[in-house]
């Protein structure tokens, strides 16, 4: 409770720039987007994209600011000082960097898209194809898609969600400078390779002509093994990402 | 309280600083670690503090592993280092905010200590210059309580005046159970604070002794000639020669620069 404490009172001017100017940015950005279409062609589906492209975009950024203090060292010994566990330490950034974001950016969002629809509304004439409101059960809809969100397919997409956000993450905590451009430049060589890997592991088992089905992936039966298969992937891959930011944390040296 | 046995760190890619370094210090005492640039005195306090991780040995403080790094020693070590990091709030929300971190954080003390460093509650740490942070930070630090306090060069930055207040709160704001370790080149600064002395040198303990072990052993003396038979070590002042003597008929202040740096050039004291 006391990190709570001290980082909201130290930060709450921060925090409340960083809101306003989320807000902001969310506002403009929609009132540039509705005018593509001079605010004719508008409904709740593309209220709900641009939401996506923030969310993850937003996101991603927010993420790699995780551990503000290891940006410079002065900041890393007072971090390192204070009297809190390590366990604390780490548990206070993930649930204000990574859980507190998917939390409240929702709300966020909702609110201001509703705001700025509203205001747009009063100034443009009505048009058919343009629907100002962006109701609440827009995110509840999208989420209880057939496809979107059921047994793995509900698993998977949170895994990936959370791989986006837990790279950034781990990023923060092990790089001290650039963190963001260098987690990003470190999957592309990790993807890359993989890729080429993978490419070049195929070619040479001739896996193409050897194929029984057409449907038939390597060792999988179904879709479905696929997509639980990838899952299992993405959470390993996420587990091992949070267990590179704690030891980055514990092992960490001023 | 504080235990080193063993020690051995480098740097990545640099070369050995500690090999098997061993100390062992007890509260109740202020002790100067003093060290050429580059003898491993801020890595040593480093270790102390669990901001360096040793290759092998043991480091203990208060019984904990500093590595760990656990509330229960964090609480009740305190660092000031040389080049230090306060966020941008005032002085009264720093306190508010930190001083219920360190069990026994006496307030009034701090307040006591504020008003000989002639800083207001109401200032803003962020506009302070560097050597009223300082002030700040040394207040703040005594204020902890802590058993174990670690002054990285305290004495920098601070004006003629603060170093006077420096020394009068020092030696006024202790107690027995705790221990002070200062790392300093101005030891001028210290002369009369310290009790124990700790020569660092490429990164070995040359010399561990109490003020009062230097001062039963060895005197500290002036004249106009360096040839006076049996001087262990002389170096030339204005006027004259400093010169350090074997133990003679009278006891004498340690002129630590003297002894310094004696022991740094070889000399045997004692």
């Amino acid at each position: 409770m006391l990190l709570f404490k001290q980082s909201f009172m130290v930060n709450k001017k921060l925090i409340g720039i960083s809101l306003a100017g989320l807000t902001g940015i969310i506002f403009i950005s929609l009132v540039l987007f509705q005018s593509v279409s001079k605010f004719q062609i508008w409904n709740p589906g593309r209220s709900m994209a641009t939401f996506q492209l923030f969310f993850f975009s937003l996101g991603i950024v927010y993420s790699s600011l995780s551990f503000p203090a290891f940006r410079s060292k002065e900041k890393t010994m007072f971090y390192l000082m204070l009297p809190a566990s390590n366990f604390e330490k780490f548990i206070f950034e993930f649930l204000t960097r990574i859980i507190a974001f998917i939390l409240f950016m929702p709300f966020i969002f909702w609110m201001t898209a509703n705001i700025e629809g509203a205001i747009v509304h009063r100034f443009v004439p009505e048009s058919i194809g343009f629907y100002y409101r962006f109701p609440f059960e827009t995110f509840l809809k999208t989420f209880k898609h057939k496809d979107a969100l059921e047994g793995w397919h509900k698993f998977r997409n949170i895994q990936i969600c959370l791989f986006a956000f837990v790279a950034a993450f781990a990023g923060a905590s092990y790089f001290s400078k650039s963190p963001l451009m260098k987690t990003l430049f470190m999957f592309l060589i990790i993807f890359g390779g993989f890729s080429l890997f993978t490419y070049l592991l195929s070619k040479g088992l001739n896996l193409t002509e050897n194929s029984i089905s057409g449907n038939r992936i390597l060792f999988f039966k179904n879709n479905d093994e696929v997509i639980s298969y990838f899952a299992m992937a993405v959470m390993a891959v996420n587990l091992a990402l949070l267990s590179i930011a704690w030891f980055s944390l514990k092992e960490k040296e001023a | 309280m504080v235990q080193i046995k063993d020690l051995n760190f480098a740097y990545p890619r640099q070369q050995t600083l500690f090999t098997k370094l061993s100390m062992h210090l007890e509260a109740g005492s202020i002790t100067g670690l003093l060290g050429k640039n580059g003898a491993g005195k801020t890595s040593l306090l480093k270790l102390l503090t669990g901001q360096l991780h040793p290759d092998s040995g043991e480091v203990s403080v208060n019984d904990h592993n500093p590595r760990k790094r656990e509330v229960s020693m964090l609480n009740n070590v305190f660092f000031v280092a040389e080049e230090f990091y306060f966020p941008a709030i005032a002085i009264n929300d720093y306190i508010e905010i930190y001083g219920p971190m360190y069990p026994k954080f006496d307030l009034n003390l701090l307040r006591n200590l504020l008003g000989d460093f002639d800083l207001k509650a109401e200032h803003n740490l962020n506009r302070l210059s560097y050597g009223q942070k300082k002030k700040f930070l040394i207040a703040f630090a005594l204020s902890t309580r802590c058993r174990l306090l670690i002054l990285d060069e305290p004495t920098n930055g601070l004006d003629i005046p603060s170093k006077t207040v420096f020394r009068k709160i020092l030696a006024g704001s202790l107690d027995d159970n705790q221990l002070v370790i200062i790392s300093t080149h101005q030891v001028k600064d210290v002369e009369n604070l310290i009790d124990k002395i700790i020569i660092l040198d490429n990164g070995e303990v040359i010399f561990q002794q109490t003020i009062e072990t230097i001062s039963q052993n060895v005197s500290f003396v002036s004249g106009p000639s360096d040839d006076v038979e049996g001087a262990i070590y002389t170096e030339a002042i204005p006027g004259g020669y400093r010169m350090l003597m074997p133990n003679g008929h009278t006891e004498t202040d340690v002129d630590i620069e003297l002894l310094f740096n004696a022991i740094t050039t070889g000399k045997k004291i004692f």
